[in-house]
């Protein structure tokens, strides 16, 4: 019988562009995520980019931390598809024969990840917000029913074990942590793949639900406020720390705030780096809708309220007072 | 002909149900299951479908004896027919061996549309629905929340995604996967729940292969909190602000 084929120790960690060709804000975390297991498994990082007029991003790849620097740059790669970023991958996994590839766990990242799984049979992890090498296992730790319990999911075999990184969970690296790589050029045939799904526009969203999904800082008001009015002081705050506002349910139900800035069980799930609850109590069902969050600050004057329990930073005091001294704080 | 549909449904625990018990961490599911909630939008979708432009709408779910209820609640909101792919265990398996399965009997059903929600409400990997496209050999879209069925012939879909909000044509056959925003799936009414007892539901013995080689998981825990929260008390408020923000800053928050 053959030996079965030997993984190389090699990581392959994808970065992401936007629409105007720039590195997405994950392709850093990448590279850190990447370096993190390439150093645990003794292994080089190659890191993968892909769009069109993509050169000078990828670029920044090898001076922030990648051994070696992969980018396929088509024009038919500018609207990238899931059929044609899977054959990008497809094509980056023969040629380099990694043991781990990881892929950023966006919109794009969570379509081509399982369709490259399936196409390889390999073990695919969704979401990971933590990893660690145990012998010869990747473990990958991903949140589930609604990021109120984890699991950790173990990958094994001989052939490259996939995982989606979820945004935020790494540090980002800097384009001063290692040093320019040659850039190596990927040719991948697409024939019609990039034609099945046209895409007719993409419009810039303005402020909406959508900012509350994907916004790095939420900052969000219960019941404390009193009245709709108080309200401005929530936004004000949001302005200054460069975030969205979310509310509670008491607080939409009252008709103070719209209800798509609802966040809860009934509302909206939020997953930012931090969240600043205002005059929010913590009723289970608001603490549901952030529990993915990195950080939770709150601003409560009960010491008791249940906030408290799952707050990184928190303070007892009168929002009133406490948020217009905030905003004076983080005036630059 | 009309239009081919079928939706792919899952069972799961009502997650607004399910208690985290404090000593081990664990899941402790409620009584109640209920059809995963993106499902629920890929479902009324299939019947918008039909019954703007006619369609056959097929509901198809891989799951224990119980989730049988799902595919009666399906039925009874207007899905003309089920398949039961009946096996214990389903999240015993991963997320490919379920795709397989389900693929395996796609293939014969032939579809023009393969509708699904966008990820489980349990385990939320959201991959059975690329993996059942890439296994079909068919276009995905995902993150779908509006649909058209139009010009003739094609699909003109909605999606919101990190650049903002996308357009989208595509010509069946697809896969198309739903999130909240889609529509407002409708409750069964008493004439659909009578109607549905007629429906035919076909149950089929499905044998998945349990986590394998590639991958295996633990169950699910209540993460430990990593970090003892600061707590600032009994001091005045420009005290208690500079300290906050001087943490923000130690966090790089900001």
């Amino acid at each position: 019988m053959a030996e079965p084929e030997r993984h190389s120790g090699t990581v392959l960690a994808v970065a992401e562009s936007d629409r105007g060709g720039a590195l997405r804000p994950v392709s850093w975390e990448m590279v850190t995520a990447g370096r993190a297991v390439a150093d645990a498994i003794g292994g080089p990082l190659v890191a993968l980019l892909f769009g069109s007029g993509v050169g000078d991003a990828a670029g920044l790849l090898g001076a922030a931390g990648a051994d070696r620097v992969l980018c396929a740059d088509d024009p038919g790669l500018a609207n990238a598809n899931s059929e044609a970023a899977s054959a990008v991958l497809v094509d980056a996994i023969a040629a380099v024969r990694p043991s781990v590839v990881l892929i950023p766990g966006t919109t794009l990242g969570r379509d081509y990840a399982p369709r490259v799984a399936a196409r390889l049979r390999a073990g695919l992890a969704a979401d990971a917000v933590a990893l660690a090498v145990d012998g010869d296992a990747l473990v990958a730790t991903r949140p589930v029913f609604g990021g109120r319990v984890q699991t950790e999911v173990r990958l094994r075999g001989p052939g490259a074990r996939l995982v989606t990184v979820h945004p935020g969970s790494f540090p980002a690296a800097s384009p001063q942590d290692g040093v320019p790589q040659a850039i190596e050029g990927l040719t991948v045939a697409l024939g019609d793949l990039e034609t099945r799904v046209r895409v007719r526009d993409t419009v810039a969203a303005a402020s909406g639900p959508v900012d509350l999904d994907r916004a790095t800082i939420v900052v969000g008001g219960g019941r404390g406020l009193k009245e709709a009015g108080n309200f401005g002081l929530v936004e004000e705050l949001a302005t200054s720390l460069d975030g969205v506002v979310g509310a509670t349910r008491a607080v939409t139900d009252a008709g103070w705030r719209p209800h798509h800035e609802q966040i809860g069980q009934t509302g909206r799930t939020v997953a930012p780096r931090l969240y600043v609850a205002v005059g929010v109590s913590g009723a289970i069902q608001h603490l549901v809708g952030i529990q993915g969050s990195d950080y939770i600050v709150a601003i409560n004057r009960d010491p008791d309220a249940p906030i408290f329990k799952i707050a990184s930073f928190g303070i007892v005091g009168d929002l009133f007072e406490v948020v217009p001294a905030l905003i004076d704080e983080l005036k630059p | 002909m009309a239009m081919n549909v079928v939706v792919l449904v899952k069972q799961v625990p009502d997650t607004n149900a399910i208690k985290i018990e404090r000593a081990s961490g664990t899941v402790q599911p409620g009584g109640q299951h209920v059809i995963s909630s993106y499902d629920q939008y890929a479902i009324e979708a299939a019947i918008r479908l039909k019954e703007a432009h006619g369609a056959e709408v097929t509901v198809l779910t891989l799951g224990p004896a119980g989730a049988k209820d799902a595919l009666s609640r399906a039925l009874a909101m207007g899905a003309d027919k089920a398949i039961h792919l009946v096996t214990a265990n389903p999240n015993a398996s991963d997320t490919l061996a379920v795709a397989e399965a389900m693929a395996g009997h796609l293939r014969g059903l032939n579809p023009d549309i393969v509708l699904a929600g966008q990820g489980s409400d349990d385990y939320e990997g959201n991959q059975v629905g690329p993996q059942v496209a890439e296994l079909l050999g068919l276009p995905v879209v995902s993150n779908v929340n509006g649909l058209e069925w139009a010009p003739v012939g094609q699909l003109t879909l909605t999606r919101d995604i990190e650049d903002g909000r996308q357009t989208v044509e595509v010509a069946p056959p697809v896969v198309l996967l739903a999130i909240s925003g889609l529509n407002e799936p409708r409750y069964p009414s008493l004439k659909g729940i009578m109607a549905a007892k007629k429906k035919p539901t076909e149950q089929i013995a499905t044998d998945v292969p349990v986590a394998s080689e590639r991958i295996a998981w633990s169950e699910p825990v209540a993460p430990e909190q990593t970090i003892a929260g600061v707590m600032v008390r009994d001091v005045p408020a420009a005290e208690a602000a500079k300290q906050l923000a001087g943490w923000l800053r130690e966090q790089k928050l900001i």
